[in-house]
Formats: structure tokens, sequence, C-alpha cells
């Protein structure tokens, strides 16, 4: 809801993303906020930057395609995993510059999501959560079992870094600023699609099929859209995962990883690319200062050895995807546009 | 010719020990229509309820186990009053989320309780294998698919034939509907937690004994998967079947297929045949055909 007399008097103004002064503003010092981050921060938080950064290109495709199109994916982590191979393999066999690779590791985890998301033409509900599970094993089983010389097996792959024009992405803060540069591009692109065509009919599909089928939108073609661009996002991501941190392996793409990415789009909220990038922020948050606060939980419990903080941060995300299931299902994005709303319309109700 | 009649006989015995599992899935699915992700958690935690019992603390067999289960059974109770309870009435998308989450949450309270060191679980049945000329089986697979077919006959007669049983299946029809012919969907869903967490408990006495027991031995509830959706999520007895031939498929793929293509081909198999029934059939082989297709 726009403030008091902020009037859209054209469809662009009414489709604007950034609508008053306030949010130019807003929207100005984030960014600079972004720039400046890595000469004000620790090398520690500029790595948990990064890490952000990743995930909410990859957690954006999730929430296109389950927030929006409303398809359970447990898959997001294997197709983060394509892409990340995909590129690792494209930037050490065939020395493609990072530009190149980084596009087409996104078109191969989206051909892997696509193939999957076909299974949506039959099927929907949880069943399609299957097929995702099913996603997740058969990419573990597959590179682990393709020839060594593809994909690397189980001793995984070793990237050279990103180059252009004779500069390389080696320093913590340069590849921090190529992951921001291309994750905005992503969330921009996000917004876009959301608002476009494509956007709104997947939420009509999220709404109810059968009535979206009957005011002309082509179901099966949304559906596979959606995982198409969710895929897509997962594989970019799993792009900028592998010239991060220059060595991909299969364990960093684990169900377990895509549970994270679930976690993350409902505590910020289903159908909103706002609520994902919070999402992002706030469970990775959490995430780090548990691995922090790890030594003197450890030093709490001694009986309990080490591995006290993994097993404490499992009941801890396993409790938040209930807890929040269950009081606030609309995540907090939710609760945060109610707060805006009534805070514009006071004094009045409504 | 015998290796085959080995490979037969043993997949079809791992085959009812899926079984087994995937009727945990059934029963959970069969009285709330809530598909539950956290079955091979509930393996696991029945299995170290179990190891405590009877490793740990010391107590016989035959108090360990009944102990056990009314632990176990306690703990399914428990899980429907804090998280399921609550949702009631809310979409099934909710409940099978919050399935998601426990799977977690599960997970880092058996580490937190018991602690991520591979345990070694009793043996409940003894280690020597029944040999009949040539054959061998392993006992405790043998005595287990014994039971499962006892069990799964039994579920299946409970939930057709029973006025309890039917009630909870207008349950997993529709929620709406039952509660307006006044069924406690409450107490069905109570139910079918404390079921599906001793069923879990019994599939992991089967299943571990003699074995070692960590908190990674969740992966059979993944791999009973395939086993429920080719019988279809609301048959009990069509769960046997489907264990059957799932487990001879993965048995004979595992002997004949793993040497050429180097490995693992049996563990992801099953998962291949799951995609096929997805594709081609996904009410599975005697579900209710009521699945909305697009």
């Amino acid at each position: 809801m726009d403030p008091a007399g902020v009037f859209a008097t054209s469809f662009e103004r009414d489709q604007a993303l950034v609508r008053t002064r306030g949010q130019w503003v807003a929207l100005l010092l984030l960014l600079i906020a972004m720039i400046a981050l890595p000469h004000v921060l620790g090398p520690r938080l500029v790595a948990i930057s990064t890490n952000m950064l990743i995930m909410a290109v990859v957690v954006i495709g999730l929430q296109i395609n389950m927030g929006y199109a409303g398809q359970i994916n447990l898959g997001q982590a294997a197709f983060m995993g394509v892409g990340a191979y995909a590129t690792g393999a494209l930037a050490i066999k065939f020395n493609l510059p990072f530009w190149l690779s980084i596009p087409l590791g996104g078109c191969a985890a989206a051909l892997f999501g696509f193939i999957f998301g076909l299974s949506a033409v039959r099927i929907k509900g949880f069943y399609l959560a299957l097929t995702t599970i099913a996603a997740q094993t058969l990419f573990h089983f597959l590179i682990l079992n393709l020839p060594q010389s593809w994909f690397g097996g189980s001793n995984g792959l070793t990237l050279q870094p990103a180059q252009i024009f004779g500069f390389s992405f080696v320093s913590d803060t340069s590849i921090y600023y190529l992951c921001l540069a291309v994750t905005a591009a992503m969330v921009f692109g996000a917004y876009g699609i959301v608002r476009s065509r494509h956007g709104r009919a997947f939420v009509a599909v999220n709404d109810d099929d059968v009535a979206s089928g009957l005011m002309g939108i082509n179901v099966v073609r949304t559906k596979a859209t959606a995982f198409l661009i969710g895929a897509f996002y997962a594989g970019i991501g799993g792009a900028l995962w592998a010239y991060y941190v220059r060595f991909v392996a299969v364990d960093q793409f684990t169900l377990f990883h895509s549970i994270w990415f679930i976690a993350m789009v409902i505590v910020g909220g289903l159908g909103s690319i706002t609520g994902a990038l919070i999402g992002v922020f706030v469970i990775k948050a959490i995430q780090e200062s548990f691995v922090t606060l790890g030594p003197s939980i450890v030093a709490q419990f001694p009986g309990l050895g080490g591995d006290v903080v993994f097993a404490l941060m499992n009941v801890f995300l396993g409790g938040i995807i209930a807890a929040f299931l269950i009081f606030e299902p609309r995540g907090l994005m939710h609760r945060w546009n109610i707060m805006k709303r009534s805070y514009r319309l006071w004094p009045f109700p409504y | 010719m015998i290796d085959f009649i080995n490979y037969l006989i043993n997949g079809a015995l791992v085959g009812l020990l899926y079984a087994l599992i995937a009727m945990g899935f059934v029963v959970i699915y069969r009285a709330s229509k809530v598909f539950n992700f956290a079955q091979g958690e509930l393996v696991v935690f029945g299995g170290f309820i179990v190891w405590w019992m009877v490793a740990s603390l010391g107590l016989p067999l035959w108090v360990g186990l009944p102990l056990a289960f009314v632990a176990a059974a306690i703990f399914g109770l428990l899980v429907e009053r804090v998280f399921f309870s609550r949702l009631a009435g809310e979409s099934v998308f909710a409940m099978v989320m919050v399935t998601i989450g426990l799977l977690i949450l599960i997970r880092g309270l058996i580490l937190v309780l018991f602690g991520p060191q591979v345990r070694s679980f009793p043996i409940i049945f003894p280690l020597q294998p029944v040999i009949i000329g040539d054959i061998l089986i392993p006992r405790s697979l043998l005595v287990g698919g014994v039971i499962t077919v006892i069990v799964g006959f039994g579920l299946s007669w409970f939930f057709n034939r029973t006025r309890a049983g039917l009630r909870m299946t207008a349950v997993a029809e529709d929620h709406q509907v039952a509660l307006s012919m006044g069924i406690s969907v409450k107490r069905s869903i109570a139910f079918a937690w404390v079921l599906g967490a001793v069923l879990s408990t019994l599939g992991a006495i089967i299943f571990l004994s003699g074995k070692s027991l960590n908190f990674l031995a969740s992966d059979i509830g993944l791999a009973a998967l395939p086993v429920a959706l080719l019988a279809g999520f609301e048959a009990i007895a069509g769960v046997l079947l489907a264990g059957l031939i799932v487990g001879i498929i993965q048995g004979l793929v595992t002997a004949y297929l793993d040497p050429i293509v180097g490995g693992a081909i049996g563990t992801v198999f099953p998962f291949i045949i799951m995609l096929v029934i997805l594709f081609i059939r996904p009410t599975g082989m005697f579900g209710w055909k009521t699945i909305e297709r697009v």
C-alpha cells in the first residue's frame, strides 16, 4: 500500500518498483552500504556476506518456483550442484571465461531442472516433491559414477579463479563484488519476472489451476517454465559458488541444503522476492551466530562433545520451520506489510 | 542358478523390510492425509530408544522391547500434540512442510540425546543364518518378513473392515467432510502418529538387529519411498506386493548390473522406478484414483 498522496497516473507508474522519493533514497543507501561493506567489515563478515549473496540467488529461484508457482521443490540444492559442476567442468576443460561459463552453468541446471519439472505436467502437490527428492539422489549418483575425467567423481573439481582482462578474482573483496553484481542483476530480473505476464500466470496457476486454465493460461507450460526459471537461478548461484570456493564437491549439495533453502523461503514469506532476501539474511545470520557461539555452547555442555553445535542447529532449523508454519505461515514479510500498513493508516484502523 | 535364487530370496526379504518401513508412511497417510517425510528419522529414533533400553540400561529383552514400543508411542503422541494438533484444518501443504521440518528436528534431537557415535545395536534375532540346501537366509530378515506380512494383513483388515479404521479412512479422504460427519480429525491424526512411531520402532528392530546404529541409518526412510509410491499411498496390503517387487528388482540389479556400471546403481534404481511410476501411474498399483492431474 502506498503512502498518502501517491497516485499512479499511468500504467508504468502503477507497475514501478520504486514508487516514492523515500524509496529511492533507501535503495541508494542500501546500494552504497553494499558497495562499502568489504571496506568496513572484517574478512569473516565479508565471507558471510558473499555466502548470503550466493544463497540469495538460489533462494529467489526457489521462491519463484515454490512461492509464486506453488510447486514444492526439495531438489534446489541438486540444481545448484548441477550449475556448479557444469561451470567447473566448462572452465577447466574448455577454458571458458567466467562471463560465459556462469550463464552456461545456469542453463545446464535449467535443463536438468526442466527434466524433473516435466513431471509437473502429470502430477502436483507433494507427489512432485517426491520427484525432486529423486533428482537429489540421481544427482549424487551421476556425479559419483560418471567417469572421473568428466566431473572429478568423488574427488570434486578444483577451479582456477575467474579472470577478465588479466585481472583475476582471487581476493575475498573482488569475489564479493562479482557476486554482488550478478546477484543485483538476478534480483532485478526476478522482480521483472514476477510482475510480468509470466509472474501473474504463476500466481494464477498457484491459486487455482483449473480456473487459470479456463482463462487461457497454458497451465502445463507455466509450471514447466517456473521450474526452468527456478533451476536457472539455482544454477547461477551454483556457478558463483564454484568461483567463490573454487572447489566443487558433491557433499556441498545435499537434501539438507535444499531444506535450508526451503526454511529461508518459509521464514521470509512465500510469494515475495523481498521476503526471500530477508529469509536468507535472517537464517544465515542465525546459522553463523550458532557457529560463532559454538565453542561457548560446547563449554556449557562438555559431555555432549563438539558435534552438539551441528545438532542444536538442526533442532533449531526444524523448530523454526514448524514454528513459522504454525504461527506465522506467511512469513516475516507479511508481518512487515501489516505493520507498515497500520503505520501509514494511523490513527485510523483502516 | 543357485546364486540367482539366493539373490531372489534375499531381495524379496529386503523388499519386505522396505514394505514394513513404507507401512509407516501409509498408515500415517491413511489416517491423516499427511505425507510424512520424517519416516526415516522415526525409524532411527525408534532404534535409539531400543538401544537405550536394552544396551544402555541393560534391561532384558522382554522388558526392554515393550517399554521401547510404549516410549515410541508416547513420542508419536507428543509429535502430534506439539505440531499437528495446532494444524488441524490448515492446508495439507503446511502439514507436509512441517514433516520436513520434523525430519531435521528429530535428527538434531537424536544427535543431542544420543550423540553422533556409531552404536552397536543389540542382537534381537540370532545371527547365524537359516540354511536350506545352498540357500543362505539372514534370520532377522526371515522373521521380519513373517512379522511384516502378519502386520500388513492385520492393519489392512483394521483400516478396511473395522469402524475405527474406516473413520480414519474418512479423514484421509477429506478433513472437512470427516469433521462434518462428526469424526475427530485430531484423534485420528494422533492415532496415526502413535501407530507410525510404533511401526517404525518395529522396523528398526528388524532392520538394525545385530548391526551398527547411528543417525545415518535414516536413509532407509527414503529407500522405502518408492515402495509406498508403487503400492499407492492408501493401500496397506498392497505395500507387501510392492515391497516384494522393488526388493527383488533391487536385489537382481545390485547383483548383475553393479559390476557393469561400477557400483551403487542398486541404491538408485528404486528411485528410477519411482520416477517411472510417477510418470506412468502416479496413483500406484492400488491407490485411490483421486490424484488431481493437471
